[in-house]
């Protein structure tokens, strides 16, 4: 299927843009992909969560129209994405301030060498049977998520974690 | 008076023959050289071996062997298609576009010279066991050298004209089909082509040198528009599998998934669990770092 084709599909049906990134392959992937995107909202401080959330309900639709173009007419499912925007949008703003630093340097590391691992050994890719791992919807998420940091400070000054 | 005349005839015809021999340069010519593919898989063509019906599993990754397809016209070499010494720059060219691909484990270039015009797959049987490989690209070659002599080669009656002006118009068409094949199951896999015209004009005396190196860059360039759309072709075919489009050839990964099972369509995104299980350790730590302090 032609990627255009999909994309009028996906504008015709607008809530798969959504709900894609919570269909999973089987309850293994489903709960390995809601660990990953716990990670950043129990690091992330408790005033920042909620517009976390609030931002990837954002990006979630460009994440998807992003991961369309990676398809060649395939299907998608899967949390990971979202996940890895979580990732980078926390790792950001952790890093950002001085008391957090290094948790926010942790969290960034561990997703470039994700990334890194998977674009260059795709031999160790995480897959399952029926489907194979995507890369290009981590490195899509990590890229939105590190753009999308910038609303998490709109209004608001991020001041540093009390001691 | 008699010996004049012997001799104004002697001239005569010595100015004849010359005027002759030149007119040979002011003909049109065709230089032909060629490596036809059934020809040498299927030299009996009531006894073409038929394809496994059960079809080719490819398991990648492939070990692929690379070779120009003998010239028919004996002789073990394609010595008459590829000029000697060139053979391996040109399929370097395709092996560079393979290099980086995951689903490559090895690429062979095997020399002309262990391919037996009209040896088909009894032959390829033994060079597979000889390379280690179980997929081969054979390559084969169709170059059409046309020379036409421009208006102004007349002037090679002047002898002097013939060292110094380019009055041949040469054009140089190249041909270049590669085709895959599964050797163990003698099926077709894919082809593709590449094309190249190199044209060129030259004197009739630096004619040949010159066809020879507008030859030779005929198929340098026509081996480079092969690897950029055998690119092309390996992932139409791959799409092909997937989709079911191809029932008799299936694709095996390294993880031991089949491509037309899994349809190369279902894509999800994932953490492992050492991703998982390295990101609970940094919560662990940064909850035990942040209550320390």
């Amino acid at each position: 299927m032609n990627r255009w084709v999909l994309a009028a599909g996906a504008c015709s049906e607008p809530w798969r843009l959504w709900t894609c990134h919570a269909v999973h392959f089987g309850l293994w992937n489903a709960l390995l992909n809601l660990g990953a995107l716990a990670v950043p909202f129990v690091l992330a401080p408790a005033r920042l969560r909620g517009r976390m959330a609030l931002v990837l309900l954002l990006v979630a639709p460009v994440l998807s129209l992003a991961i369309l173009a990676s398809l060649e007419g395939g299907a998608y499912r899967g949390a990971s994405g979202l996940a890895c925007s979580a990732w980078a949008m926390a790792g950001i703003a952790l890093a950002w301030d001085r008391a957090t630093r290094w948790e926010g340097v942790g969290l960034l590391a561990l997703l470039a060498v994700k990334i890194l691992a998977e674009t260059y050994g795709k031999a160790i890719m995480p897959g399952g049977a029926g489907w194979v791992s995507l890369p290009a919807a981590h490195r899509w998420g990590a890229a939105l998520g590190a753009l999308a940091f910038p609303l998490l400070r709109v209004g608001r000054t991020v001041r540093a974690t009390p001691r | 008076m008699a010996h004049a005349r012997r001799l104004h005839a002697a001239l005569g015809v010595f100015a004849a023959l010359a005027i002759l021999g030149h007119m040979g340069c002011m003909t049109p010519k065709t230089t032909t050289h060629r490596s036809g593919l059934m020809e040498y898989l299927y030299p009996a063509r009531k006894d073409a071996p038929i394809p496994n019906p059960a079809g080719a599993q490819l398991q990648l990754p492939l070990r692929l062997g690379l070779a120009f397809v003998p010239s028919g016209g004996g002789g073990w070499r394609a010595a008459d298609a590829i000029p000697a010494g060139t053979e391996r720059p040109l399929l370097d060219i395709v092996k560079g576009a393979f290099k980086d691909k995951t689903w490559v484990s090895e690429i062979k270039v095997i020399p002309s010279t262990y391919l037996m015009p009209g040896g088909g797959f009894r032959n390829l049987d033994q060079v597979s066991r000889m390379y280690g490989v179980d997929v081969i690209a054979l390559v084969s070659v169709d170059q059409i050298q046309y020379t036409d002599p421009k208006w102004y080669s007349f002037a090679y009656l002047s002898v002097v004209g013939a060292y110094v002006l380019p009055g041949e118009k040469n054009d140089t068409r190249t041909l270049i089909d590669a085709a895959i094949f599964h050797i163990p199951s003698r099926t077709f896999l894919l082809r593709a082509p590449g094309q190249s015209i190199v044209k060129g004009s030259s004197t009739p005396i630096s004619l040949e040198a010159r066809l020879r190196e507008d030859a030779g860059k005929g198929l340098d360039l026509a081996m480079r528009e092969l690897a950029k759309n055998m690119a092309v072709e390996v992932e139409s075919f791959k799409t092909d599998v997937a989709t079911g489009g191809r029932k008799d050839v299936d694709v095996v990964d390294q993880k031991g998934q089949s491509l037309r099972a899994t349809g190369g369509r279902n894509f999800g995104g994932a953490f492992g669990g050492a991703e998982v299980l390295a990101g609970l350790a940094l919560v662990a730590a940064a909850a035990l770092r942040r209550r320390r302090s």
